[in-house]
């Protein structure tokens, strides 16, 4: 189907771009609060804050210009991702500097700031610039978004690791979180290695379905752990306790891969590979 | 669906899986094994932020008995019975200084011993008397050590002021200071904070943080004596990290302080009550024998025993009774012209207010005490010329001193 000849909800683009545009202002809470366990103590902890409140307003200027001139919303959309990008490969340092480098253990690499969580916005950033660059009819696109969808359960399997790791596994539904994203990147980057039937893409679909429901899961009992912290005031719990928003991604990543499985469809075959 | 895609993607995530089960169970069990998450968390967390702004405390922790034992630092941290709590990054911490309420939690028996002793409440009371001590406290330290909590405040609390006593006595006096949770003092004044080390309540210089000066010469007294040479001759040979329980004379084959007065050498019991093995009160102007003399005395003698015969450590003793005899009378007679001029009426106003008050105080609260410490521990000089010889100096004194107030009393009348 021709792009030109689509309804604007049956652009899958649009729906990337909207996905990506949500995810960087939604990171402005996310980021806020988890720079507020240092309480901000260095000044370049606010760039991701402000720069996660003023990118979607950029983006969202750009798209209302997309009609009258392209150019300027990939232009515009070039400057934020480029930002992006830089901004989270800039934090993976950082974040690894707070102690990692000091010792380059294992424990340093637990206890320190989550070191691949700057890359959410390295990820966003690449996900902006690859929809200007590459045809969204393509099965490149398609495969981009997986990729970029693998790149977050990747993260996932990381962060479930780390963070429950630092809790000791204390519970042992802290490793649902690991298990879930280990099939998540499984089932994912099948589609990256080899051609594959609509019947595998159903089974993937129905996949992000089941990881959408583990990541709810998991925020309702981060959020019990939080109600019932050690701390008198509910707002250092959710500061110093259980990432609120950090089961969310599996949702979130759901629906970034709903994308791409749904324009990869078009490209897989019916039968065996 | 073919059988290839399913296979490929159940084996990666199988293999992922298997990488963190395994990732994990090679972390150390000082992290793992914890009774709680929050303490698992404070095993590393803790330090991801104090490395950075006190990196000494972390390093010192990480290098003691507590962290080889999984002791995180919740668990010294956390409120005890009594403390005020704080929030602190995701923790509940005690407020103020961690007391001997945090560590009494795991070391009862040896707090027990602490508080029974004259490092607890008599320390304190040796200043300031009862004030800021319990009833419960002043009576349960009396039952141990009689006439040392009962007491008023020293004199040199007003005529010094509280600048120089909270300065100045305070800090080795406050070893016994009541703490708002109901406790005594701070084992950290020996084990230090977060070493909390046994090799270095071990070291002399430990003791000699508060045990030294004209009033209480003990760490001088040692230096000068045969112990005290050899321990700094060999000190490296020694073993001064042994387990307590386990202590043998191979481990410290040269005493310190620790060793005669607190140790378990050899499977003597370990006591954290320094003056479980003293016969004496030394310390007194005119010295008396402890309620508990002989079996002090006995014990301690168990203790020389794991190095010398009796025919070595009797005549010690034998000397040094008599010095303590010797100094008791030199003491009681110098009294005696003080007390005299007050009797008769030459001698009037509150205490250290004449400088024949400082002289007499000096007598035996410097020259008396040494000669009776250098006697027992080995410190010949100082039974001598920062003994003796000033007692007998400080005789002629108080005497001209005496009869000069008289005159010039008899003068004014």
């Amino acid at each position: 189907m021709a792009a030109e000849n689509r309804a604007w909800w049956a652009e899958p683009w649009l729906w990337v771009e909207a996905f990506a545009i949500a995810n960087l202002g939604f990171l402005t809470c996310d980021i806020y609060l988890a720079h507020s366990v240092n309480g901000f103590r260095r000044t370049a902890e606010y760039i991701p804050l402000f720069f996660s409140a003023i990118a979607p307003v950029i983006l969202i200027g750009a798209l209302l210009l997309r009609r009258r001139s392209r150019a300027a919303w990939t232009d515009l959309g070039y400057f934020v991702g480029g930002l992006s990008i830089v901004i989270g490969l800039t934090g993976v340092i950082l974040h690894l500097d707070s102690a990692f480098f000091y010792e380059r253990t294992i424990k340093s690499l637990t206890y320190s700031a989550p070191f691949a969580a700057p890359l959410a916005y390295t990820g966003l950033g690449f996900l902006i610039v690859m929809n200007r660059m590459v045809d969204q009819n393509s099965e490149e696109w398609a495969k981009w978004v997986l990729l970029f969808t693998l790149g977050g359960f990747v993260g996932n399997f990381v962060f479930s690791l780390t963070d429950h790791a630092v809790n000791g596994f204390f519970h042992p539904m802290e490793w649902i979180a690991v298990v879930a994203s280990a099939v998540g990147v499984g089932f994912l980057i099948t589609p990256l290695l080899m051609q594959v039937t609509r019947g595998f893409i159903s089974l993937c679909a129905g996949l992000l379905l089941a990881e959408a429901a583990v990541g709810i899961l998991g925020f309702a009992l981060h959020a019990m752990a939080n109600l019932h912290g050690p701390s008198t005031q509910a707002w250092k719990n959710f500061v110093y306790g259980a990432p609120p928003f950090a089961p969310l991604l599996f949702p979130n990543l759901m629906l970034l891969g709903m994308i791409g499985l749904w324009r990869l469809r078009e490209f897989a075959g019916s039968g065996a590979e | 669906m073919s059988f290839r895609s399913v296979f490929i993607a159940v084996v990666i995530a199988f293999a992922l899986i298997l990488s963190a089960f395994l990732i994990n169970r090679a972390r150390p069990k000082t992290e793992t094994e914890q009774p709680g998450a929050e303490f698992v968390r404070a095993s590393g967390k803790c330090a991801e932020c104090h490395s950075r702004t006190q990196y000494s405390v972390v390093h010192e922790y990480e290098m003691s008995r507590h962290a080889q034992k999984s002791v995180s630092c919740l668990d010294c941290h956390q409120p005890a019975q009594g403390q005020e709590k704080k929030d602190h990054n995701g923790f509940v911490v005690t407020s103020g200084h961690l007391t001997a309420a945090n560590c009494r939690r795991c070391h009862e028996d040896i707090y027990q011993q602490f508080a029974r002793s004259r490092h607890a409440a008599t320390s304190w009371a040796a200043i300031y008397g009862e004030k800021g001590l319990t009833p419960e406290q002043v009576s349960f330290s009396e039952t141990y050590q009689p006439g040392g909590t009962k007491r008023p405040p020293h004199p040199f609390v007003t005529g010094e002021g509280a600048a120089a006593m909270a300065s100045g006595c305070e800090q080795c006096h406050s070893i016994g200071k009541p703490n708002p949770d109901g406790t005594l003092g701070t084992c950290t004044a020996c084990h230090t904070r977060h070493t909390s080390s046994v090799a270095i309540a071990r070291l002399p210089t430990t003791c000699g943080q508060c045990h030294l000066g004209p009033d209480h010469s003990q760490i001088e007294i040692y230096e000068e004596s045969k112990h005290g040479v050899m321990f700094a001759a060999q000190e490296k040979l020694l073993n001064l990290n042994a387990e307590p329980k386990d202590l043998t004379t191979r481990d410290m084959f040269v005493p310190a302080c620790a060793t005669c007065h607190m140790s378990g050498l050899n499977g003597v019991g370990v006591t954290h009550d320094p003056s479980e093995r003293l016969s004496y009160f030394l310390a007194n102007a005119v010295t008396e024998k402890r309620p508990n003399y002989a079996v002090a005395q006995a014990k301690m003698k168990q203790v020389c025993g794991q190095c010398h015969t009796a025919s070595i450590v009797d005549p010690v003793y034998q000397r040094a009774e008599a010095v303590v005899q010797a100094t008791n009378e030199k003491v009681t007679a110098a009294k005696a012209i003080v007390d005299g001029l007050r009797k008769e009426g030459v001698l009037t106003g509150p205490p250290f207010s004449n400088p024949i008050d400082f002289v007499y105080f000096d007598f035996w609260h410097y020259d008396g005490r040494t000669a009776k410490h250098g006697a027992f521990m080995g410190g010949a000089d100082f039974v001598q010329w920062h003994g003796n010889y000033p007692m007998l100096r400080k005789t002629a004194e108080l005497k001209q001193m005496a009869d000069y107030l008289r005159r010039d009393h008899g003068g004014r009348k």
